[in-house]
């Protein structure tokens, strides 16, 4: 009786939309950039979850929208509970370190160095996973919230394994790694009562990932053939040559630009069919953001922060969501009454991991 | 009667409600004859989209009461005020909060800044020492361990400072086999010069350098900034994330501008005390700014921790006294086995 049958991919009908309108959302990034500076920084914990209630409120899904239940105190303490779990590992390394180093025992140091990038590496996994199961615990729908049961030291271990074989291999297996970690946490996640599923491969992303590689090789070539053709055409007796400069100018910003555009192309599609592979219940999701699409997101970014002077940076997270959430599809159907409470534990470190090592996102 | 929708937070099925106040509680209805009522201070409000009202109940997480936001006025008697900047910041009003946070925000930022320069002094050296070993060591290998060499560079030190290489508190100084050109001084009164720093200068602006050096141990520069870097500015990098790091970098820069005009005035005079003429350090100075890139405006300027190099070699050429009759800084014998120091066969301990 409650089924909501297949809803359609455009117009008003879209299963998820995003309802929010910059003006309405002035008043938050405005105050959230005040408090933030007289707090010496303390607030911006209290100004996430103010972010992210306005932006679930504003996201509608088939008939109800998200609401976020998430608070900066929460956020806050469990920032406090990490640094006091980290704090005197990273005292003892910023100590032991330089004093190996100055005693001339480098070897010495370079292993300690070692162990603590593993370390780091590890954590990191283990925020990234922890993040997303914080994150899903305080996202509500229909009265219903997501969560996950899985603590995550396993998947810290599996993101240090997969990682060492991406490093040691030159980033040639970064698709494989990053696909197989993908499933890995989406398939310790519900929502409800219903489980995620993801099964995403390196299928169709191997060709993008040896673009990266390829860039700027043929940039480079690119660049020899124009600097000949202008070169030749050119007499050395003419004096200083200003189109070939501008060509020079030109080459070496193109093959700087070369990688992040080539890294970007593969990451539009990465998204587009991590989105195709992962289900929940019955619902499928998509995602239709375009490389020209995630450009024009970054470069509005940029432009807006730099003709406000940087007061545009306060919009950089609802720009952000509100990109996610429009090229957002859901499909299928979800059964009202089948769609029971989640019986999952609900972290009570919030996003402190996250914090602790730089991995924001939104 | 209002009428409403209700997730009750078992399942996600929406139940359709009729709501009303009665004696202070929320009443709640069906058509099968169920009904409810609930508590006011149980209840709060949720976010929702323009045009609702959501409640929620404190007991109970998952329940949600949809309302038209019209039934806000009919319902005011029973529901707080509006969560909005967070609780703490809620209790006192933004505006007094800005102002208060503005001013305790100021005078952390100067606390940080200055405690530093009071609390040093009154820090037992032989704290600092043992600070200072513990970082420190031996250096090990990248030591230059002539002999000859290091009786010549303790010769300089003893030149512009006499008695500094002895007594409990006395400046030890190492040549470090290290191909940049730098100087620094290190916790517990270490102060090492690295390679390029003896072989491309001269006795004298050597003699400067050191001085300059001297000068930031004898006023606990080096304890200063330790404090600042463990203390304020760890306390800063950790809840300000990024918004914090203009601020970090302004108290925790290794040495502040103060320190170094102090160490540079300290130089000054020990060089005139020791006869040794400024004009090399001045060179020297003038040299390295040449390189780093002089005049990088005042908000620049502002924010390095070292003074332009060629305002501080405006200060050493101006403490040239072209009456004077200047004394080499080392003999000759002396220069050449410094200048040796790295490169003779070390001596076994």
């Amino acid at each position: 009786m409650d089924r909501h049958h297949e809803w359609a991919a455009a117009g008003d009908d879209r299963a998820i939309r995003f309802t929010g309108n910059w003006r309405e959302y002035l008043p938050i990034a405005a105050t959230n950039a005040l408090l933030i500076i007289c707090t010496l920084g303390i607030y911006r914990f209290w100004a996430t979850a103010r972010q992210r209630r306005y932006l679930w409120s504003r996201t509608q899904v088939i008939d109800d929208t998200l609401e976020w239940t998430g608070t900066g105190k929460e956020m806050f303490i469990g920032f406090l509970i990490v640094i006091a779990v980290l704090a005197p590992f990273f005292l003892f390394i910023q100590f032991l370190f330089p004093a190996l180093l100055a005693r001339g025992k480098l070897d010495a140091a370079g292993g300690v160095f070692f162990l603590f990038e593993i370390a780091l590496i590890y954590l990191g996994g283990f925020a990234r996973f922890r993040a997303t199961r914080y994150r899903l615990s305080r996202t509500w729908w229909h009265g219903i919230r997501g969560g996950s049961d899985d603590p995550g030291w396993n998947f810290g271990g599996e993101y240090l394994g997969r990682y060492a074989l991406v490093f040691m291999t030159m980033f040639i297996m970064f698709p494989w790694a990053t696909t197989r970690l993908w499933n890995s946490r989406w398939n310790a996640m519900s929502f409800g009562p219903l489980k995620f599923h993801a099964d995403l491969n390196a299928e169709g992303l191997k060709w993008r990932w040896a673009l990266i590689y390829a860039a700027p090789v043929v940039a480079l070539i690119l660049a020899f053939g124009v600097i000949a053709a202008l070169g030749l055409s050119y007499g050395v007796k003419q004096g200083p040559n200003p189109t070939l400069g501008g060509a020079v100018l030109a080459i070496i910003l193109l093959i700087y630009l070369a990688i992040p555009l080539a890294t970007l192309h593969w990451y539009a599609k990465f998204f587009r069919n991590a989105a195709n592979a992962t289900r929940l219940g019955e619902l499928e999701f998509g995602f239709d953001a375009s490389t020209w699409d995630w450009l024009k997101l970054f470069l509005g970014n940029l432009g807006l922060a730099i003709i406000t002077l940087g007061f545009g940076l306060t919009y950089w997270g609802y720009r952000n969501w509100a990109f996610m959430v429009r090229h957002s599809r859901i499909y299928g159907s979800v059964d009202l009454g089948d769609l029971t409470q989640s019986t999952t534990h609900a972290p009570r470190e919030a996003e402190g991991f996250a914090d602790a090592f730089d991995i924001g996102a939104i | 009667m209002i009428e409403g929708k209700l997730y009750d937070g078992v399942t996600a099925h929406p139940h359709d409600v009729r709501v009303s106040v009665e004696d202070g509680r929320l009443a709640l209805a069906q058509d099968g004859g169920w009904n409810d009522s609930v508590e006011a201070a149980l209840l709060k409000r949720r976010d929702a989209p323009t045009g609702m009202l959501r409640l929620g109940r404190s007991d109970l997480p998952g329940w949600r009461l949809m309302l038209p936001a019209a039934a806000e006025a009919d319902l005011a008697g029973l529901l707080g005020a509006h969560d909005r900047y967070g609780r703490w910041i809620d209790r006192i009003g933004l505006v007094p909060a800005l102002v208060v946070g503005g001013v305790i925000t100021a005078s952390v930022v100067a606390i940080g800044y200055l405690a530093p320069h009071w609390i040093a002094p009154h820090v037992p050296m032989s704290w600092e020492r043992n600070v200072g070993s513990a970082i420190v060591g031996d250096f090990g290998e990248i030591r230059c361990r002539d002999a000859r060499g290091q009786r010549a560079l303790e010769a300089l030190v003893e030149r512009v400072s006499p008695g500094a290489t002895r007594g409990p508190d006395a400046i030890k100084v190492a040549a470090l086999n290290v191909p940049i050109f730098n100087a620094a001084a290190l916790p517990g009164g270490y102060i090492v010069v690295f390679r390029p720093a003896i072989t491309e200068t001269n006795p004298d602006a050597l003699a400067g350098v050191l001085a300059h050096e001297i000068g930031h141990v004898r006023h606990r520069h080096v304890t200063e900034a330790l404090i600042r870097e463990f203390g304020i500015g760890a306390l800063i990098r950790l809840f300000a994330g990024g918004v914090g790091a203009n601020a970090e970098q302004i108290v925790s820069l290794s040495y502040t501008r103060d320190n170094e005009a102090e160490a540079d005035t300290d130089a000054i005079a020990e060089l005139r005390r020791a006869n040794v003429s400024p004009k090399p350090t001045a060179d020297l100075f003038t040299h390295l700014s040449k390189i780093t890139g002089e005049e990088r405006g005042y908000t620049a300027e502002f924010l390095e921790s070292h003074p332009l190099s060629g305002k501080r070699a405006r200060a050493f050429t101006a403490s040239f006294d072209p009456k004077a009759h200047y004394q080499p800084a080392l003999s000759r014998d002396q220069w050449d086995a410094l200048s040796d120091i790295c490169w003779k066969r070390p001596i076994k301990k």
